[in-house]
């Protein structure tokens, strides 16, 4: 059974020769490419677990190769090899979520070594995380900005969250490395405040997004029927966004109107005295 | 300054905007100036009136004319007719629901009459957005007294003895708690407001922070004088925007105006208080929980001792009051704790505001005095139940409280005398049931409340509420078992004793409640499967009572489903096939032809049509178990 394919890229035939006679007997298809160029031809052929490449390569180079790669197949595992590892190209390398790093020369166990952890991240699908579109260096920039606001401030972690997810509209798992990365504090410390309130999302939002209250006066006037309603109109379950983005639903407790029981809130609008039957009429001025 | 002949307080709460008052409004302004009235009449957009369900409303004075229910149309009338010629509009005046008479002047309407305005005496006089406003009523006179002539002493001393307990639920006496923060030593000392109002169907906070949020201010400010602090956090839900934005106006105002800030009054007293908003978890009502969340921490409750009055936010000596309580303090400091004892009882003095919603009709935000009974407060201020269905319950603190039923309707509202009752004040959330609610269900509802909510840190908070909800959806898919009962009851034990924070502790209180009250309805649910008022969709059968339908058609309309047949003059009959249990046609029925039988009614009614008195023998039947 093979155990994965993989692409290696260098100009070196050497290293390409090494990877193959270290891999095969391992149960791996290895496939090798001289240039870049070739081994965007290859990607475009065949599917890949992992690609190997040099950073230092004439013509186009690793860099610029993971970038292109990146743009058309945004979740691939990567790992790069060279010999003159320099501050710049590394960080760059990072910046295209590269999952290892090999130095050269590099031993067969080594190489092995790597080659496993990818399969295994890919098994466990926690391969490199979904490009999020959402995340560009303008929003990078405005986060930072952000993030100066209020960095020597005690207690800042939340008002930075609120006011990244306003900014984004929700918050990817790279956003919330950013802000701590940005705040020095643990990612694992950013996302547990992340999932504790509810406020906070993960899941991107909708173009309009359709809030139902369920306080208690809501509750006795049908708001679960609403819900129902909704959710089986827009076809999405609660927490969900619809197919063409334009509609998510969300629940939320009591908003404090419970004199226009049952409530729905649209982006910023608060519909009152809902009529559950009629609850998709509602929409009609948002489509 | 101009002077006007008549005023229009027009509610700007968060209900009334929600039906459109800002467009009456622009209308309004528009209108006058049409009618070179502009320097006439003047418009003022108040904070939350309290009137919400009659919303948008709005109140002329100097004669006190109360308008309900304006809309944008009907601005040329009121300027046409009240305005110009002298007659007020009588369409738009407040109707009685009972005797349909029309009352025309707000302080005559029983919903207002009956009240008697402390926390709230500023709502809809002012103007939220300006603190000229707020001065005029005498606002900013209790934190120069407190200021300029009194000691901490001083100031705690007449909270203590005004009796004052915290608004937030627990009940805790302000004045102590001051006095424990004011004893301890500490450079920095915090004064912190929550106003985290997280109970479902509670809207008392809200209200005051949108209609007066200078009141909160000058609260915190005497309490940052009593307790020695420099540095005060409002911590507000981001779930109330209008809130936020009106406190964050009157921060700067009062900056501005040298009440807060450096040497305030040039007293040498300086105290800088900021907006801090939540992020949505219930459990940052409790005092440890909101102080870690504060310090930008997942927001979980810690052990007491030490009490948050010696270390508390970072550690430091603070004091956590809730917006209610603040908004009592400046009355106090200004008139006098013998004065504020006047009202209420002995243990539980002065006045609460509560949040009266549900199946009442008047919905809306009220204040009374401590002691009044729960039928005064749902039948005279509130108006009794609409569309003349029965009252069942009323639902008193939230997830923490419980359900008394009608038997308990004299109980007088103090702290103790509820507890006794098994549901407790709390913030002031008070939801009325009627006979189309199904207790069960709704304590699956605070269940499921609590279950989410529960921060996780205490086991039997988080697993044991998770058992309770599983065994009570059991019991409203018809899956009880007869031992169900005595099993929720023993956890709950369990639960109560045995969690670190008020939401544990009091969680199982809505389902325990129901329990003692509405036994009967859990048997029923239990033993026979069936949901009397056909809430639990697994558990009840839709049929028509052939004697008593007029054929009149209503239930046929109302059926989403085309399920029920008949033409006229012919009874109606409800194919059990097609049948959702919706429930529409037993609330459109006029004549109380349509019945809720138990589940096993429907496979019988499946088959031909049974004559109308085997049918009756055969409800009997299916509740066989229960009539033995």
């Amino acid at each position: 059974m093979v155990k994965g394919n993989i692409l290696a890229v260098d100009d070196e035939q050497i290293i390409l020769r090494s990877c193959e006679r270290i891999l095969s007997p391992e149960g791996y298809k290895v496939d090798t490419a001289t240039s870049a160029r070739e081994g965007l031809d290859l990607l475009g052929k065949n599917n890949y677990d992992l690609i190997i490449t040099d950073i230092k390569m004439p013509e186009m180079d690793g860099i610029e190769f993971m970038r292109q790669v990146r743009t058309k197949n945004p979740d691939i595992n990567i790992v790069v090899i060279t010999g003159y590892p320099s501050q710049e190209s590394i960080k760059e390398a990072l910046s295209l979520r590269i999952i290892d790093y090999l130095p050269k020369p590099f031993s067969p166990i080594h190489l092995l070594e790597v080659a496993g952890h990818a399969m295994e991240l890919k098994k466990k699908g926690a391969a490199p995380e979904p490009h999020v579109e959402d995340y560009t260096d303008e929003v990078a920039a405005k986060l930072d900005a952000i993030i100066a606001k209020y960095k020597n401030k005690p207690g800042s972690l939340i008002p930075v969250l609120q006011e990244s997810q306003e900014l984004v509209g929700y918050l990817p798992r790279v956003v919330q490395r950013h802000i701590a990365k940005n705040l020095k504090i643990p990612v694992s410390e950013v996302h547990g405040v992340v999932s504790f309130y509810s406020f906070f999302t993960m899941k991107p939002k909708g173009k309009h997004n359709v809030r139902v209250c369920l306080g208690t006066a809501c509750y006795v006037k049908g708001a679960e029927e609403i819900i129902k309603k909704l959710s089986g109109g827009l076809k999405v379950e609660v927490g969900g966004i619809t197919a063409d983005k334009s509609f998510s639903l969300e629940t939320v407790r009591c908003l404090g109107a419970c004199g226009l029981a049952p409530v729905v809130v649209v982006d910023k609008d608060t519909h009152g005295s809902v009529n559950p039957v009629k609850a998709m009429d509602l929409l009609k001025e948002y489509e | 300054m101009e002077r006007y002949r008549a005023s229009v307080m027009l509610c700007g709460g968060t209900g009334c905007i929600a039906g459109n008052s800002l467009k009456v409004r622009n209308a309004l302004v528009e209108e006058l100036k049409n009618r070179e009235l502009e320097n006439e009449i003047n418009v003022v957009m108040t904070g939350c009136n309290g009137f919400c369900a009659q919303g948008p409303v709005m109140t002329v004075y100097p004669e006190d004319i109360f308008y309900e229910k304006v809309s944008v149309n009907d601005i040329p009338v009121i300027v046409e007719e009240h305005f110009i010629k002298g007659r007020p509009v009588e369409r738009l005046m407040y109707k009685e629901p009972l005797k349909k008479s029309t009352i025309p002047l707000m302080k005559d309407i029983p919903f207002f009459s009956l009240q008697v305005l402390r926390a709230l005496r500023n709502k809809g006089l002012v103007d939220p957005e300006k603190i000229e406003e707020y001065i005029a009523r005498d606002g900013y006179q209790a934190a120069a007294k407190a200021l300029t002539e009194m000691t901490s002493e001083q100031i705690i001393n007449e909270i203590k003895k005004s009796g004052l307990r915290g608004r937030g639920g627990a009940g805790f006496p302000t004045g102590m708690k001051w006095e424990l923060c004011h004893k301890v030593k500490g450079e920095q000392k915090y004064i912190l407001c929550n106003g985290d109002e997280g109970d479902p169907g509670a809207f008392m906070d809200r209200s005051i922070m949108e209609a007066d949020p200078h009141v909160v201010l000058e609260g915190m400010i005497i309490g940052a004088k009593a307790i020695g602090a420099s540095k005060g956090y409002i911590y507000v839900r981001a779930e109330y925007p209008l809130a936020v934005h009106r406190l964050q106006l009157a921060i700067q105002q009062a900056k501005e105006n040298g009440l807060l800030g450096e040497n305030i009054l040039g007293t040498g007293f300086n105290l800088d208080i900021e907006i801090y908003q939540g992020a949505g978890a219930f459990v940052c009502g409790e005092e440890t929980a909101l102080m870690r969340s504060l310090e930008g921490k997942r927001g979980m409750p810690i052990p007491r001792p030490p009490f948050p009055a010696q270390k508390g936010l970072w550690g430091k000596p603070s004091v956590l009051n809730n917006v209610e309580t603040f908004a009592n303090i400046p009355q106090i400091i200004i008139n006098g704790a013998e004065w504020y004892k006047s009202l209420g009882t002995e243990k539980s003095t002065g006045t609460k505001v509560f949040a009266l919603s549900g199946a009442i009709n008047n919905i809306g935000l009220i204040e009374v005095p401590m002691g009044i009974p729960l039928r005064k407060i749902i039948y005279d201020i509130g108006g009794g139940i609409p569309k003349g269905r029965k009252f069942k319950a009323v639902q008193l603190g939230g997830p923490s409280g419980g359900c008394i039923p009608e038997h308990l309707l004299d109980t007088p509202v103090t702290y103790e005398d509820i507890v006794q009752t098994g549901a407790i004040v709390g913030s002031g959330g008070m939801v009325v049931m009627n006979d189309l609610n199904c207790m069960v269900s709704v304590a699956k509802f605070f269940l499921e409340f609590t279950t989410d909510e529960s921060c996780g840190k205490c086991p039997p908070c988080r697993i044991g509420t998770t058992v309770m909800l599983d065994l009570l959806t059991n019991i409203t898919e018809g899956r009880g078992k007869e031992e169900d009962m005595e099993i929720l009851q023993d956890i709950a034990k369990d639960i109560i004793s045995t969690s670190l924070c008020g939401l544990g502790q009091t969680a199982p209180n809505p389902v325990l409640t129901t329990i003692k009250y509405f036994r009967d309805e859990y048997e029923s649910h239990i033993k026979d499967k069936w949901c009397k008022t056909g809430v639990c969709k697994d558990l009840c059968t839709f049929y028509i009572d052939e004697e008593k339908c007029k054929a009149c058609g209503v239930c046929k309309r109302v059926c989403p489903q085309n399920a029920i047949s008949g033409e006229k003059k012919v009874p109606h009959r409800i194919k059990q096939e097609l049948c959702i249990q919706c429930r529409s046609c037993y609330e459109a029925c006029k004549f109380d032809s349509v019945n809720i039988g138990p589940v096993a009614l429907r496979e019988i009614l499946k088959e031909d049509l049974p004559a109308q008195e085997i049918l009756r023998n055969m409800h009997a039947a299916a509740l066989a178990g229960k009539e033995e």
